[in-house]
């Protein structure tokens, strides 16, 4: 089974993020990225496909800039990807989702895939698009949230299921198809340090992005972050009574939580 | 120029110990010192990643690592745990002279059925009589045919209660003194290794120490490193190697106590400001910076040396001595300045004091680095 998994680099949770100096988007200058949730998950359910279907092979797909875009293509390959195409992104700073898909779609086209796999949506943006957006520009079916993916040998057809509230859904799909995936529901596996060291020599195969940018629909305006929190109060007391006299005192007075 | 920027792949190997330290040894790191439990699970996981063989080529099956490499990952390590950093690092320190003194022979056999599974490995060369003067070591090996019998008994040794090998030294010639000392390789299956019950420490207590005794052990002499009476160079190269992590172990300590007392100095508030802006705490804050930095790069700079072939003595108990005093101050400040919840177990940095009390004593005490220091700076003006 041929198996492609879209990837996209996203800011590591723990780096601090700035706006660029555009004020429209996020200034990358030392933000590390890292492979997003999702598509870890996404990874590792590839994986998992590989291991219960005997030849198969996980090939690994991003779009975007160097060099973020090639080191998340070798964290997926210290993983065990066995293939890597990053679509170049040049120096577009910034790409809306469905134009994201077709520089992706665009890749996979040339490639076996018998079923590509992403996260439901990437750890950033949260735009949630690629997925549907690869089923229609390839023209197979597709399909979101989904989780625990099997391949049904004896049927021919892909099983999963979908949580939804109070209950799951299963559902079975035909071959190809495109499926976004939830995230931390297979406690994706660590990579081990010699396949960290290998992954670094791994070969990834670069493609530019096909088409020119087309006059973008919709333009990032700008790009703001949370406002610094003001302090937490900590109260001090010596005994609890005292403690939850002030802190009654406090969301009566200052919070306006009660009358 | 020097260039003090990590190429992608020494971020990647840092990444993979960041992360392993963060989510595997740090919710464990409390209650493992508060218990004393050997967390056998987490090194079989550390184990499992490739983060215990560290120094062992990767055609033994270790990881194949130079000293830089090894040094940005046992940081890693030590800042969530010093304890169980000295557990996973202890394989390097035992397997060393194996690396530098055994034949092609005996590494293939001894290395890979080692390095192919979970296996702890002890260097056993403290002795209850005395660890600094390592020259005046007594446990005996007499010659007998094609064997060496061993007895005596060692002590303080890391992982000894757990270990399945041995790198042992004894001497063949007590009067010769160090030239008499020679190296073996011992399995804790051998009749007669004796590990003795787990000591309590005032720190590193998820790591294990015991004595070990030699009761009349037979070993083949193909399990001797090197000829009679080069055990003692042997032990020495072999600690001019594994030195230079524990300054990379002591700096982990270190910047955790900073990471702590600075979030700390941001939250705690007196005299209605946060105790950060008093200029006390700052001058505190900003010394302990310099302090971790000053670790860092002294100990970047010997493993640098090391892997561009240097001996590395000097600038290994350099590094050693400095990042073990450096560790023990920082994590002292940092008590400071926490206060009285400082002095509090339920808080982190009491914790860091004790650990990073064992850096300033273990692999040679830093008496004995000084020593070692002018030794090697008066050959330079001599
Ligand atoms: C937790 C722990 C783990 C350890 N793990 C191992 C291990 O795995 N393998 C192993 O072989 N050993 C191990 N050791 C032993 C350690 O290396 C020794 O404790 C250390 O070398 C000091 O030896 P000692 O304890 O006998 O002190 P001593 O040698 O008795 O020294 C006592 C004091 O005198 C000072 N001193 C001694 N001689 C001189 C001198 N000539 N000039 C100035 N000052 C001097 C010392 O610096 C020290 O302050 C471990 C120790 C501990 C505590």
């Amino acid at each position: 089974m041929e198996i492609v998994v879209c990837v996209k680099p996203v800011p590591d949770a723990e780096t601090r993020l700035r706006a660029a100096s555009d004020g429209r988007t996020l200034d990358s200058e030392g933000v590390k990225f890292v492979l997003a949730g999702y598509d870890e998950s996404a990874v590792e359910q590839a994986l998992l496909l590989k291991e219960a279907v005997p030849g198969s092979k996980v090939h690994v797909v991003a779009y975007g800039p160097a060099p973020r875009t090639e080191e998340v293509l070798r964290s997926a390959i210290a993983l065990g990807a066995d293939l890597a195409t990053w679509v170049d992104a040049g120096a577009e700073r910034w790409a809306d989702p469905i134009r994201a898909a077709r520089a992706l779609a665009a890749a996979i086209a040339t490639v076996p895939h018998d079923l590509v796999l992403c996260g439901k949506h990437s750890g950033d943006d949260e735009a949630g698009l690629v997925a549907a957006a690869l089923g229609e520009l390839l023209s197979v079916p597709d399909f979101s949230c989904a989780v625990d993916l099997r391949w049904d040998a004896a049927q021919g057809h892909f099983q999963f299921r979908r949580p939804v509230e109070r209950g799951t859904e299963t559902w079975t799909a035909p071959l190809p198809c495109v499926v976004g995936l939830q995230q931390a529901w297979n406690d994706p596996r660590t990579a081990k340090l010699p396949a960290i060291l290998k992954s670094r020599k791994a070969t990834i195969a670069r493609t530019a992005a096909s088409s020119p940018a087309p006059s973008p629909s919709v333009t990032p305006e700008r790009f703001e972050l949370p406002p610094p929190r003001t302090g937490a109060k900590l109260i001090e007391y010596r005994t609890p009574e005292e403690a939850a006299q002030k802190l009654v005192h406090l969301l009566r007075e200052e919070a306006k939580v009660f009358p | 120029m020097p260039d003090f920027s990590l190429t992608a792949e020494q971020e990647s190997l840092r990444d993979l110990a960041r992360r392993f330290a963060r989510t595997e040894m740090a919710p464990h790191a409390a209650e493992c010192d508060r218990t004393g439990r050997f967390p056998e699970e987490i090194y079989r996981k550390a184990f499992g990643l490739g983060l215990m063989n560290l120094n062992v080529p990767t055609e033994y099956g270790g990881s194949g690592l130079g000293v830089v490499d090894q040094c940005l990952i046992v940081e890693e390590l030590a800042h969530a745990c010093g304890g169980m950093t000295t557990s996973v690092i202890a394989n390097c320190l035992a397997l060393e002279p194996i690396l530098l003194g055994g034949t092609a022979e005996q590494k293939h056999r001894l290395l890979t059925p080692f390095c192919a599974e979970y296996h702890l490995a002890s260097f056993c060369l403290t002795e209850p009589s005395g660890g600094s003067d390592a020259g005046g070591l007594t446990t005996r090996a007499r010659r007998d045919g094609d064997h060496y019998v061993l007895d005596g008994e060692k002590c303080f040794i890391t992982n000894a209660p757990h270990a399945s090998l041995y790198t042992v030294f004894a001497t063949v010639d007590p009067g010769a003194r160090h030239r008499g000392i020679t190296a073996f390789v011992v399995p804790r299956s051998a009749e007669g290794v004796v590990p003795g019950k787990d000591e309590e420490k005032m720190g590193h207590r998820a790591s294990s120490t015991s004595t070990v005794r030699f009761e009349g052990v037979r070993v083949p002499a193909t399990d001797r490193l090197g000829a009679d009476g080069e055990g003692f160079p042997l032990a020495m190269r072999t600690l001019d190697q594994t030195r230079t992590p524990i300054g990379a172990l002591a700096t982990g300590i270190a910047q955790a106590a900073l990471d702590h007392a600075a979030a700390y100095a941001l939250k705690r508030v007196t005299f209605g400001k946060p105790i950060a802006e008093h200029q006390a705490i700052q001058i505190k804050l900003a010394n302990m910076a310099q302090a971790v930095r000053a670790a860092r790069l002294l100990t970047w700079h010997a493993a640098w040396s090391i892997d561009h072939g240097a001996k590395g003595t000097l600038e290994s108990s350099i590094a050693k001595c400095f990042a073990s005093d450096a560790a023990l101050r920082v994590a002292d400040e940092a008590i400071q300045t926490f206060g009285g919840y400082g002095y509090m177990k339920e808080y982190p940095v009491e914790k860091l004091l004790r650990d990073a009390k064992l850096t300033q004593i273990y692999e040679g005490a830093n008496e004995i680095q000084r020593t070692v220091i002018a030794r090697e700076l008066l050959q330079l003006y001599a």
